[in-house]
């Protein structure tokens, strides 16, 4: 099945839920300065995830399924400027 | 075309007429509005030779097709004209509802030229232009010339105005519109100056057709929502309606993106606190101040009313604050943010003002002027009070010193000599924004060629992948790793992309802030096909950009840009600084970057863009009128 991160093509197995992505996103950054200091300042890295337009939110991501051909962005918690 | 009045004003000053133009559909398809069809006029009119002072040359007011929309951030739109800084192409871009007035009022731009005789303001309603006699305005500031216009002229016009500085020819100075937006860089005020041109006030009822309001409205709804819960998701003091972009603080101060001491330090803790947005919140007592349309809500009010420097007016966006504040060490945050409502009122660019004012304070510590020159000022770093009262004297336009200052940076290390031109921290005659090139190098290379508004921070934007973590995937633009702040790898492509970018929301009359919380250029691609009947996709978008910064390209070739000019940096950048994330960066290698940008363009290696380019982009006659 595939969908598209930031507008690039990830393949994933049926049935996998949006958890995934918000885990493969934030394994990527964990180690960013950024990310470090809001997590040390609040707990979390206030990472925001967005699905075919709309945000979704933490507790949607198990039971939420992926489908073919989603749009998925997410945006960095010092988005902006 | 829908979405727009395929129609403009001109504006004869020196003959005192007004008169309409039919624009043709393609100008909108290869430049779409706004920022792009203010330099399809100056192409279109302003010949080899012009200058910026020069009756000929063209000062155009243009609103873009999505002006009007019920879509967040759609009330931005543009100006252009050659700049009196750097006597070239330029355009800057302000808020507000002018530019939907403007569609209203039945034009997408007013082009003016020519120089009246005398002071004058024009009026359009509905359609009907008029010129008025302005000698009694003359002489007033920004916001007096506004309310005076609502006062005889009715309160539902949207006006733009100019203050002292724009009637004086500071070369830096801006046009206002509602007390709160800027058309700031550039010195576009001091053009209108030039032209005796008060004034513009705009209304009317005029109705332009949107090919598809079903899907516009949809659009506008998905969008808006989206872009509420956005800021509703992160902490407070990142909240851009709560702080306004005194979040940036936060967000800059840990990567050494602040101007310090006129860029002579990256790293200044006791000043970070001073103006943290907790600080600004709570010091200046803001309110949220949105534009039309607008869930954003960048724009705040201050409400204090005691002490020396009280005022209810705008509170200063970060750009202005860092340069006037953080670039002076100054920490008084009611004395700055009052010096930068005094610059508004005479119409002076903050960003301007804040790098000429710290080399001021820069050849003070050196003892190129004494306190002769300053007017008994104690022109030290830190001195708040001293910062307000140069403000007053650079905005009138006092003899002496405040006179010179408001001829730029550029002009003014040039006069003053003894080693000044080594502080000053300008490139082609425009001083530099709040973004420390040692901090991502990338700002370097969107200085150097930026070819939209010459060395300009927000028509390239480019340095927001690393220091606001902006990104454009249908490009290919995605997250970047810290550590290639400092490499030059993927600069050129990166800045290549930004700078039509930039082209593109400043010409479709969007605010860049939406991208700023999640606005994708798919989001854009499907307005703009909802609301011109277009059928684009994200590569027609690129392509439409491409055409515009080739078009600006061209118009300064027109207007005596030289490959050398990219090239001559200004040396504060090239001295590393000690402490903080930057310590020991300087963007050596730029020269190369440089180079490869031009090739990524299609433009040669003298930074001319190629015949293959402009067949491939459709342009040859734009070419061949250079």
């Amino acid at each position: 099945m595939n969908v598209q991160i930031m507008c690039k093509d990830h393949e994933f197995e049926p049935g996998t839920t949006f958890e995934k992505v918000a885990q493969l996103v934030r394994e990527r950054v964990k180690d960013e300065p950024m990310i470090k200091t809001i997590k040390a300042k609040t707990g979390k890295d206030h990472i925001v995830f967005v699905l075919n337009g709309r945000i979704i939110r933490e507790p949607e991501f198990t039971s939420t399924p992926l489908n073919e051909g989603d749009d998925i962005r997410w945006v960095h918690p010092y988005f902006g400027g | 075309m829908k979405g727009v009045c395929n129609k403009v004003l001109k504006v004869d000053l020196s003959q005192g007429t007004c008169t309409p133009e039919e624009v043709p559909d393609q100008v909108y398809e290869y430049f779409l509005g706004g920022a792009g069809l203010a330099a399809y006029y100056l192409w279109k009119e302003s010949p080899v030779g012009t200058t910026a002072f020069d009756p000929a040359n063209r000062l155009t007011f243009a609103a873009g097709p999505l002006n009007g929309a019920a879509q967040s951030g759609a009330g931005k739109w543009s100006a252009g004209a050659i700049s009196p800084a750097f006597n070239l192409n330029s355009d800057s871009a302000a808020t507000g509802s002018f530019g939907i007035a403007l569609k209203q009022a039945g034009y997408d731009a007013v082009v003016t030229y020519g120089r009246a005789d005398k002071p004058v303001y024009l009026v359009v309603d509905d359609g009907e232009a008029v010129l008025k006699d302005a000698g009694e305005m003359w002489g007033t500031d920004a916001y007096e010339t506004e309310d005076a216009i609502h006062s005889g002229d009715g309160e539902d016009f949207e006006v733009v105005s100019i203050g002292q500085a724009g009637e004086r020819l500071v070369r830096f100075a801006n046009i206002q519109t509602r007390k709160k937006s800027f058309l700031g860089r550039c010195g576009l005020g001091a053009v209108m100056g030039s032209k005796n041109l008060k004034a513009i006030a705009v209304r009317g009822d005029n109705a332009y057709e949107v090919a598809d309001p079903d899907k516009l409205k949809a659009l506008n709804s998905e969008i808006n929502k989206r872009l509420v819960e956005m800021d509703n998701e992160k902490p407070e003091w990142l909240q851009i309606k709560k702080v306004g972009t005194a979040m940036a603080t936060e967000l800059f101060a840990p990567q050494g993106n602040l101007p310090i001491k006129n860029y002579s330090l990256a790293d200044w803790p006791e000043g970070v606190e001073a103006w943290h947005a907790s600080q600004y919140h709570e010091k200046l007592e803001i309110t949220p101040w949105p534009c039309k349309f607008c869930v954003i809500q960048c724009h705040n009010k201050t409400n204090f009313t005691e002490g020396p420097y009280a005022y209810q007016g705008k509170g200063p966006e970060y750009e202005s604050f860092a340069m006037m504040g953080f670039n002076t060490m100054c920490k008084d945050v009611r004395a700055i943010s009052y010096a930068c409502e005094l610059a508004n009122l005479y119409s002076m660019d903050t960003i301007s003002l804040g790098v000429i004012i710290a080399f001021a304070m820069e050849a003070y510590e050196k003892g190129i002027i004494s306190k002769d020159d300053t007017y008994g000022l104690d022109l030290v770093w830190g001195n708040d009070d001293a910062v307000v009262e140069l403000t007053k004297h650079i905005g009138l336009r006092s003899g002496g010193l405040g006179y010179l200052l408001g001829e730029g940076t550029k002009l003014a290390a040039e006069a003053l000599g003894q080693g000044a031109e080594d502080f000053a921290v300008q490139m082609k005659g425009t001083e530099i924004a709040a973004h420390n090139w040692r901090a991502q190098y990338i700002s370097a290379l969107n200085y150097a060629t930026g070819c939209a508004s010459g060395p300009n921070h927000e028509r390239g934007n480019s340095q927001h992948i690393w220091v606001g973590h902006i990104t454009l995937p249908e490009w290919g633009l995605d997250h970047v790793e810290n550590e290639e702040r400092w490499e030059w790898k993927k600069a050129p492509d990166i800045n290549a992309k930004f700078h039509d970018y930039c082209n593109i929301i400043n010409s479709a009359g969007h605010c860049k802030f939406q991208e700023f919380r999640s606005y994708t250029l798919s989001d854009l691609t499907a307005s703009l096909n909802a609301i011109m009947g277009l059928d684009w996709d994200t590569d027609d978008l690129r392509k439409c950009g491409e055409r515009m910064t080739t078009l600006q390209k061209l118009l300064n070739v027109r207007y005596g840009w030289k490959w050398e000019d990219d090239f001559e940096w200004p040396k504060r950048f090239f001295e590393p600084v000690s402490e903080g994330p930057a310590a020991g960066k300087i963007p050596i290698g730029l020269g190369d970057a440089i180079q490869e940008y031009y090739a990524i363009r299609g433009w040669d290696n003298d930074g001319i863009p190629t015949e293959e380019l402009l067949m491939r982009l459709g342009m040859e006659e734009y070419a061949a009128k250079l």
